[in-house]
C-alpha cells in the first residue's frame, strides 16, 4: 500500500491563526485599506487607490493619517518575488494609462522570437507553439525589479509600505475581518522571547486585501474561516529558477517540454522548462513541475541541473556564470480551483492568492495586476459611498468586475487544461488540444482536481541520474540557497508545520522535494517510520510543503531569500 | 590628520581587535591617540604605546568600571571635542558598536561598520565594507568629520612597533542620563580557552564529528594547540553544541591564523565565516567534500582516529 502524504496532515488548525484585536485601543495601529503583501496584485491595488484618493481627498481624509498600507514579509518589496517571467503588458498599462508609457516600465526584453522544443537526452525537436503558449509583443521582465517599482509608485501614490512585516494572524471580530495581526519579532527557538523581542502589533483597517501570492498564509486562514473553497481543491507546481550572465545574447525566448520529465503516465510528471533573454547579457531558466508528479526521488532543483547539460541549453549558458537562484511555487488549478467568492465580509482575494493563473499561458501577473486594479476600485467604491466593507456582499462589485473581465473569461476557456495531463502528456497534450479548438467549449463540464498531497507515492531510482554538482554548470542546493541571498536568523522559532515521524517514502519526498535542503531523512525509529529533521533557516518559502502534506506559516518578518534579479 | 582609537579591555587585558585596529591607524600616519575608561585601567594605557598610540587619553573613575556604553559615549564625545579628532576608530564588539552608535549621534557624525580595510586618501580615509554577505567589496567614505569606523574583530592584525604612549588623565563629565543604566550582573560563558573571535587557533567540527561526543576530542586538541572550539550550523542546530561558537554566514566569521576544519564538509553558509583564515586544515572522510577545494591542506581520513593522535603529537612538541 503506497503511502500518500494527506494521511500524514500538518499539525496546523486554521483556528490558531484567527483572533480578536486585543492591543490597547491607543497602541493599535490603524489604517484605511490594508493590504497584504507587496507583490503586482498588492502594488497595483495601492496604487490604483492612490491615484483614487488622489481625485477624491475628501475620502482620504475620512481614511484617516494612514489611508493605504501595505505589508511585506520580506527584507524589502520584491525580496520574495519570483516569477518566469514574460508578461503581458495589457494590465500595467491599463494601471498607469495617461501616467507613464511601455517604455517607463522595467521591461527587459520584448519578445520577438519563441521556439518551442520537444526534448529528449540527446535531442531537440522543435515542434509548433500551442497557441496559448504565443507570446509575441510580450515581454520579459524580473518580477522582482517590478515589484521594487511598483513600490516607489505606490509611495509616491501616499501607501505605507511596512517591509520586514508578517501578516500572522487574521483579525476577525464579530464574523467580520476588521485587519491583521503581525507577527513577532526576536523570539527563540522554543518560543521564548530573546532580548531583541517585540511584539506583533494589531493594524485594524476599513477593508482587507489580501494580496500574498501563492500559498498565502492569511488567505488560507481566511478562505477557511468563511468556507470559501472552490469546486475543485487547489494544486500547485513548483518552479526552480537561475539567472545566468551569459557570453551572447539569446535572441528569442524558449520554451521546453519532455526530457528530463518522463512521460509514462505512471510518472504524472507536468511541466517543462523555459529560458528567456534578459537583455542582451543575462538569460533567466527555470523548471516547472507539477507538484501530482509521484516519484519521491523527483527533484525540480535537481531537474533543472539536469536540463543545464542538454546541448540545447549548454550552447546558451555554457562560459556564462550563475548570477542568481530561487524557487516558488505556482498555483495550478485556475479556474475550477477559484474560491467560490474572492470576497469576504471586508475582505478581498487577488492575484497569486486567489489561485489566478493561467496555466496553459503560463502566466499570472498580469491577473495580479488588473485583480489589484479591480479590487482598489472596488473597495474605493464602497468607502466612497460610506458604506462599511464589513457589510456581507459590500465587496461583491469586486467579483462582479473581476467576472467581467478578461481573466475570467480566459481562465474559463482553458479551465480542463490542466486536469487533463494527469492522464500523461500525450493524452493531456491531445485534450488540451481540443479544448483550445474549441474556446473551451468541448469538453462541456468542469473536470475535477485531486489535491497534490493526496497522490500516493511510487519510488524509481530516478537520483542516480542527476549530474554530481561541478560548482561551474551544475550545483548543490546549499550553495543555490545561499545564492538566493538567504540570511535568515537560525535561532528562531520553526515555522514548518510538518509530522516528524513519518514514513521513509515520505521523508524522501520532502527531502528531494525542498529545493532548499530543508529537510533530512532522520533515523528509522523501528516501527517503520524515520524522523525528519528540518533546518528551517534555509527555507526560502516557495510553499511546496504546504501541497504536499505539511504547512508553511510564516518565519519572522526579513527572513528568506533576498531575491532581485528574480 | 588626528585619529583616535577606543581601546576596549576585559579582566585586565587590551583586547586583541582593539590593538589590531591601533595599528592600523598608526599605519595610516598622522597624529594617533588611544582612549580607555574604566577604573583602576592606567597601567594597561601605557602598554597602547608599543602598538602606535603617541598619546593614551585614561578616564579612570568608579563610575566607568561597568563595561556601560553610555558614560563611555561621553568621555570619547569629550576628548574628541577638546583634541579635535578627524577620524574615530573601534574594533567592532558590543560595546564597541553601541558606542560608536551614540557617539555619532551625540557629534552628529557618519558612522561606517563592518569595515575590514582603512587607508589614507588624500586629506582623509577611505573604509573598505564587504557587503551582501561579503560577496561584494565597497569602498566607503564620510561626508563630514569626525570620521566613525567600526572594523570588523580579526580583520586587522595587532604589530609591535615598540613606541611609549604619554598616559594623559582625563576628568570625564558624564551626564546625568548617562548614569541611568546599572549593571545588574556580569556573567561569563564557561569555557577554558579564548574566545573564537580572539583565537589565533580554531578547531571546528561538523556533522562528520557523529554526534555531540564527537566534540570531547576537538576540545583536547584545542587545549592542546592554546585555541578555540568552533562549530558549524548543522551541529549547532542539531544541539550538539552552543550557538556562540558557530561560525558561519549566520554565525560568527572568524579569520585565525590556523583553521582546522574537522568533518566539515564546507559548504558555502560555513565558509564565508572562515574563508580569510590564514591557513585552512581540513580533516573529512569524503574526499569530494567541497572543503577540500579552498582547504591549504586536505586530510582525507577518520577524524576521530586522526584527532586524538594530533593531540598527542602537540602535547609532545610541547612537552619537549
Amino acid at each position: 500500500m503506497s503511502v500518500r502524504p494527506a494521511d500524514f496532515p500538518p499539525p496546523f488548525s486554521a483556528g490558531e491563526f484567527v483572533t480578536e484585536p486585543s492591543d490597547p485601543a491607543h497602541e493599535r495601529i490603524d489604517v484605511g485599506v490594508l493590504i497584504v503583501g507587496a507583490g503586482p496584485a498588492g502594488l497595483a491595488c495601492a496604487i490604483r487607490l492612490g491615484q483614487l484618493l488622489e481625485e477624491a481627498p475628501g475620502v482620504a481624509e475620512r481614511l484617516g493619517d494612514v489611508p493605504v498600507a501595505v505589508l511585506e514579509k520580506g527584507k524589502q518589496p520584491g525580496s520574495h518575488l519570483l516569477s518566469g517571467a514574460v508578461v503581458n503588458p495589457g494590465a500595467l498599462r491599463t494601471l498607469f494609462r495617461g501616467r507613464l508609457a511601455t517604455a517607463d516600465l522595467p521591461f527587459l526584453t520584448r519578445v520577438h522570437g519563441e521556439g518551442v522544443f520537444y526534448l529528449t537526452r540527446r535531442r531537440a525537436l522543435r515542434i509548433p507553439a500551442p497557441p496559448t503558449m504565443r507570446n509575441h509583443g510580450n515581454f520579459v521582465l524580473s518580477v522582482s525589479e517590478l515589484g521594487r517599482f511598483l513600490a516607489g509608485h505606490a509611495e509616491e501614490g501616499g501607501a505605507l509600505i511596512l517591509p520586514e512585516t508578517v501578516g500572522e494572524q487574521l483579525l476577525v471580530s464579530g464574523g467580520r475581518v476588521v485587519g491583521v495581526r503581525t507577527g513577532d519579532k526576536g523570539r527563540g527557538r522554543d518560543g521564548e522571547p530573546l532580548g531583541n523581542f517585540e511584539p506583533g502589533s494589531d493594524i485594524v483597517a476599513r477593508a482587507t486585501v489580501l494580496a500574498e501570492g501563492t500559498q498565502g498564509h492569511l488567505t488560507g486562514v481566511a478562505l477557511d474561516r468563511f468556507g470559501l473553497q472552490g469546486e475543485s481543491p487547489q494544486v500547485w507546481a513548483l518552479g526552480v529558477k537561475e539567472v545566468w550572465r551569459v557570453p551572447k545574447p539569446l535572441r528569442r525566448i524558449i520554451h521546453t517540454l519532455g526530457w528530463p520529465l518522463r512521460n509514462g503516465k505512471r510518472y504524472r510528471e507536468f511541466g517543462g522548462s523555459f529560458v528567456y533573454p534578459m537583455g542582451d547579457d543575462m538569460v533567466t531558466l527555470g523548471m516547472v513541475v507539477g507538484m501530482d508528479y509521484r516519484d519521491v526521488e523527483l527533484s525540480v532543483h535537481d531537474l533543472l541541473q539536469e536540463l543545464k547539460t542538454h546541448r540545447l541549453i549548454r550552447n546558451i549558458i555554457g562560459g556564462g556564470e550563475r548570477l542568481a537562484w530561487g524557487a516558488k511555487t505556482i498555483p495550478e488549478g485556475g479556474f475550477l480551483a477559484l474560491p467560490s467568492r474572492l470576497h469576504g465580509p471586508g475582505v478581498v482575494f487577488c492575484g497569486d492568492g486567489a489561485g489566478l493563473v493561467n496555466v496553459p499561458a503560463l502566466k499570472g501577473i498580469h491577473y495580479a495586476v488588473e485583480s489589484g486594479r479591480l479590487a482598489a476600485e472596488a473597495v474605493f467604491a464602497t468607502l466612497q459611498g460610506g458604506e462599511t466593507a464589513w457589510r456581507p456582499g459590500a465587496l461583491e462589485r469586486y467579483d462582479e468586475s473581476l467576472q467581467s473581465s478578461f481573466v475570467w473569461k480566459e481562465l474559463r476557456a482553458v479551465r480542463n487544461m490542466r486536469p487533463a495531463f494527469a492522464k500523461g502528456f500525450w493524452r493531456g497534450g491531445m485534450k488540451a488540444g481540443m479544448q483550445t479548438a474549441t474556446m473551451g467549449n468541448v469538453p462541456r463540464g468542469n473536470a475535477r482536481l485531486e489535491r497534490d498531497a493526496e497522490v500516493p507515492l511510487i519510488r524509481s531510482n530516478r537520483a542516480a541520474r542527476y549530474p554530481a554538482p561541478d560548482g561551474t554548470l551544475t550545483f548543490d542546493k546549499l550553495s543555490s540557497v545561499y545564492a538566493s541571498g538567504n540570511r535568515t536568523r537560525d535561532d528562531q522559532p520553526n515555522h514548518i508545520r510538518i509530522q516528524r515521524e513519518v514514513p521513509v517514502d515520505l521523508a524522501e519526498l520532502w527531502t528531494r522535494m525542498c529545493p532548499a535542503q530543508v529537510y533530512e531523512v532522520g533515523d528509522p525509529d523501528g516501527e517503520g517510520t524515520v524522523e525528519v529533521q528540518v533546518t528551517p533557516s534555509n527555507c526560502v518559502q516557495c510553499g511546496a510543503i504546504t501541497a504536499r502534506g505539511g504547512r508553511l506559516t510564516p518565519p519572522e518578518g526579513g527572513s528568506g531569500p533576498e531575491y532581485t534579479l528574480t | 590628520m588626528k585619529t583616535l582609537v577606543f581601546l576596549e579591555h576585559h579582566e585586565g587585558e587590551l583586547l586583541k581587535p582593539s590593538l589590531g585596529v591601533l595599528s592600523k591607524a598608526a599605519s595610516l600616519g598622522g597624529e594617533v591617540a588611544g582612549v580607555m575608561a574604566g577604573s583602576d585601567v592606567e597601567g594597561l594605557a601605557a602598554q597602547a604605546g608599543a602598538y602606535g598610540a603617541g598619546t593614551v587619553y585614561v578616564a579612570d573613575d568608579p563610575r566607568l568600571d561597568a563595561p556601560l556604553p553610555q558614560p563611555r559615549v561621553d568621555v570619547l564625545a569629550q576628548v574628541v571635542q577638546a583634541g579635535g579628532f578627524d577620524n574615530v576608530f573601534l574594533a567592532q564588539s558590543i560595546l564597541g558598536a553601541d558606542i560608536a552608535a551614540g557617539l555619532a549621534a551625540r557629534l552628529d557624525a557618519g558612522v561606517n561598520w563592518q569595515l575590514t580595510d582603512v587607508r589614507a586618501d588624500g586629506d582623509g580615509i577611505t573604509g573598505t565594507q564587504p557587503v551582501l554577505a561579503d560577496t561584494v567589496v565597497c569602498e566607503v567614505g564620510w561626508t563630514s568629520t569626525p570620521r566613525i569606523a567600526l572594523f570588523r574583530a580579526g580583520a586587522l592584525d595587532a604589530s609591535e612597533t615598540g613606541g611609549q604612549a604619554t598616559v594623559e588623565p582625563v576628568q570625564p563629565e558624564l551626564q546625568d542620563f548617562s548614569l541611568a543604566a546599572e549593571m545588574l550582573e556580569q556573567a561569563h560563558e564557561e569555557s577554558s580557552g579564548p574566545s573564537i573571535e580572539d583565537a589565533d587557533i580554531i578547531v571546528a567540527g561538523g556533522r562528520g564529528l557523529g554526534g555531540p561526543e564527537g566534540f570531547a576530542p576537538l576540545e583536547e586538541l584545542a587545549k592542546a594547540l592554546g585555541g578555540a572550539v568552533a562549530a558549524t550550523r548543522a551541529v549547532v542546530d542539531a544541539g550538539w553544541y552552543p550557538y556562540s561558537a558557530q561560525v558561519g554566514q549566520t554565525g560568527k566569521t572568524v579569520a585565525p591564523k590556523l583553521y582546522i576544519g574537522c568533518g566539515i564538509s564546507g559548504a558555502i553558509q560555513h565558509k564565508v565565516g572562515m574563508q580569510s583564515s590564514n591557513v585552512i586544515v581540513a580533516i573529512n572522510k569524503d574526499p569530494n567534500a567541497p572543503i577540500f577545494e579552498f582547504a591549504d591542506l586536505a586530510v582525507v581520513g577518520d577524524v576521530n582516529e586522526i584527532v586524538p593522535k594530533l593531540t598527542e603529537l602537540v602535547r609532545a612538541r610541547k612537552g619537549a
